[in-house]
């Protein structure tokens, strides 16, 4: 009876201790791959800011959104998915606002009428 | 030979361009030549007062509260700030001269040998830096009392920004200029849309205040950031505004006297030329 | 008698589930229209009202003009969603905010708020 409680708790942790592995090995991928993101992430916030077209909800302070911020801490705390999801919205977002800028060179202004 | 002939023809594309940018001068003249036939019953001192100008409910609370100002005591404040002498001995009038009423009309100047544009909240802090005080916080509080109260004894005299003809002058001229007239942020507004092209239309719940005179009434104190603040103290600079503006186009503000929005100040207030100032004054 | 009785039941039956089927349809409809009436005020997603007046709403802007009488405005309805997903197709300088290009607004969000200002 004992002899066969052993066996299965040890059984079961080698099972565990088998699967966490793996999945510490999926996870060291992930973060490979959200670093990667996350510097490009910020090479386009920095773009966008040097034309003075970054948005509200990227980084800035007071925002409740701050998308870049809130994948790092989504990082942190091993939500690789979450992270990698909010660094495609600062991304986009940062594009637009680069692109926005550039459309924006010759303003200036129009014949507005009334 | 080649080598001039490039060099000829470059100079002549570069007086093309040049000419084809509007002096300041004419950039002023359209300016206030569109809101007064926009709104042709108003005279220039009028529209100073934005939506308290255009709205009758507006213009009877602003009234009201006029006759008992509240932001009264934070003016108070400034002066006495303005008087007492720093550690050094020294004081704000080794800074801007004895005569308080003669500071505001002299800001946002052009500083040639730093090649920027110096705002009074700018020039407030350095003179503190210069004395060995800490600078105030750049929005509200210490900075808006000394300058609404520079602002309070200037009642009656006229905006008067001067723009020489220095190329980095122009420069940071234009740079504010384009800011004004530019889209930014998700929403993709610039200041014109709201503040020029539909001045005098309603969005949402809110009347929008012509650009023209806006600056006249700066530091302002505003029953919103009055609600917001422990002592009732509604005072804020003129950068703070642009803050709260920046951040309803969903674009992120900058720095209180940031370049960018020195800048700005630089071409918002030469707009306002010749218009009267009323600091501080109340607004929603 | 009873066999009578057995068919008009069913018949009944059949008619009420008939009934029901059509009501359910109708209140899902309605209640997407009642999502895109809320995407459309709300100050945080379309905003429309800022700008435009709209049956049922307060505090609306006046800017553009009142939403009403839309299908004959825009009787085909694929061009009123290409007017609300991107208004500067139309006007270049337009202050109406490109919902779509900017994701102001997601692709669903864009189709229940253009079912929704049709039927006004
Ligand atoms: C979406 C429309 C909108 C945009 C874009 C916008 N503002 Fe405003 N602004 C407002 C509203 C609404 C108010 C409050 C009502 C009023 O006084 O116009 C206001 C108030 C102001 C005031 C204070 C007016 C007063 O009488 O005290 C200033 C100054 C100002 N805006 C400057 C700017 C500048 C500069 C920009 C561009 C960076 C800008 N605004 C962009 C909507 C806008
Ligand atoms: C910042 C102001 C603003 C906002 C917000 C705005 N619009 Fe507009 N809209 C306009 C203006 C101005 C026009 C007039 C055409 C133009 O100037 O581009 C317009 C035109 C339209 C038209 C065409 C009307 C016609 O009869 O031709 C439709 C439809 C429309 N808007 C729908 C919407 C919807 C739906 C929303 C919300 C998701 C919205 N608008 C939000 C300003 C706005």
């Amino acid at each position: 009876m004992k002899k066969r409680t052993i066996l299965t708790i040890g059984l079961a942790a080698l099972l565990t201790a088998g699967f966490g592995s793996a999945q510490a090995g999926h996870s060291s991928k992930l973060k490979a791959a959200y670093e990667k993101e996350l510097a490009h992430a910020k090479a386009l916030v920095e773009k966008a800011a040097s034309v003075e077209g970054e948005w509200r909800d990227i980084r800035w302070k007071k925002s409740k959104k701050k998308f870049l911020p809130s994948a790092i801490a989504a990082a942190k705390a091993g939500d690789y998915k979450k992270a990698m999801k909010l660094l495609k919205i600062v991304e986009f977002q940062a594009e637009m606002g680069y692109k926005q800028a550039m459309a924006q060179k010759n303003a200036g202004p129009q014949n507005y009428g009334f | 030979m080649k080598k001039i002939a490039t060099l000829l023809l470059s100079a002549g594309l570069v007086a093309m361009s040049a000419q084809a940018v509007p002096s300041p001068q004419e950039d002023l003249k359209h300016f206030r030549d569109y809101f007064q036939r926009k709104f042709p019953g108003l005279k220039l001192d009028e529209l100073r007062n934005g939506i308290n100008a255009l709205d009758e409910n507006h213009r009877m609370q602003w009234e009201a509260m006029e006759e008992f100002p509240p932001y009264e005591e934070f003016v108070d404040k400034g002066k006495a700030l303005w008087e007492k002498p720093f550690k050094n001995g020294k004081s704000f009038a080794d800074c801007f001269g004895k005569d308080p009423s003669k500071v505001r009309v002299k800001y946002p100047q052009w500083d040639a040998k730093k090649k920027r544009v110096v705002t009074l909240e700018l020039a407030i802090n350095e003179c503190r830096k210069a004395n060995g005080e800490k600078p105030f916080k750049w929005k509200k509080g210490p900075i808006a009392w000394v300058s609404a109260y520079l602002g309070y004894m200037a009642r009656g005299q006229k905006i008067h920004v001067v723009i020489p003809n220095d190329p980095d002058a122009l420069k940071a001229y234009e740079h504010g200029k384009h800011f004004f007239y530019a889209k930014r942020g998700q929403l993709n507004l610039s200041c014109a849309d709201c503040h020029v092209k539909y001045a005098g239309r309603r969005i949402r719940g809110n009347l929008l205040s012509p650009a023209l005179g806006h600056v006249t009434h700066f530091p302002v104190f505003r029953g919103k950031w009055a609600n917001k603040s422990k002592d009732g103290d509604g005072l804020g600079t003129l950068h703070r505004r642009y803050g709260g503006c920046n951040k309803q186009q969903r674009a992120r503000p900058f720095k209180a006297q940031s370049k960018v929005y020195r800048d700005l100040e630089f071409f918002h207030q030469y707009m306002s030329n010749g218009m009267t100032i009323n600091a501080p004054s109340y607004r929603e | 008698m009873k066999i009578k009785n057995l068919r008009i039941t069913t018949a009944g039956a059949v008619l009420l589930a008939a009934g029901l089927v059509l009501a359910a349809q109708a209140s899902a409809s309605q209640s997407a229209l009642a999502k895109g009436k809320k995407l459309a005020f709300d100050r945080k997603k379309g905003n429309c009202l800022a700008c435009h007046q709209i049956e049922g709403g307060t505090q609306a802007g006046n800017i553009g003009p009142p939403l009403m009488n839309m299908k004959q405005r825009f009787p085909n309805k694929a061009k009123l969603r290409a007017q609300i997903w991107d208004a500067r197709k139309r006007n270049p300088h337009t202050i109406m905010p490109p919902f779509g290009p900017h994701r102001i607004l997601s692709d669903k969000e864009i189709d229940l708020v253009t079912d929704f200002i049709y039927n006004l």
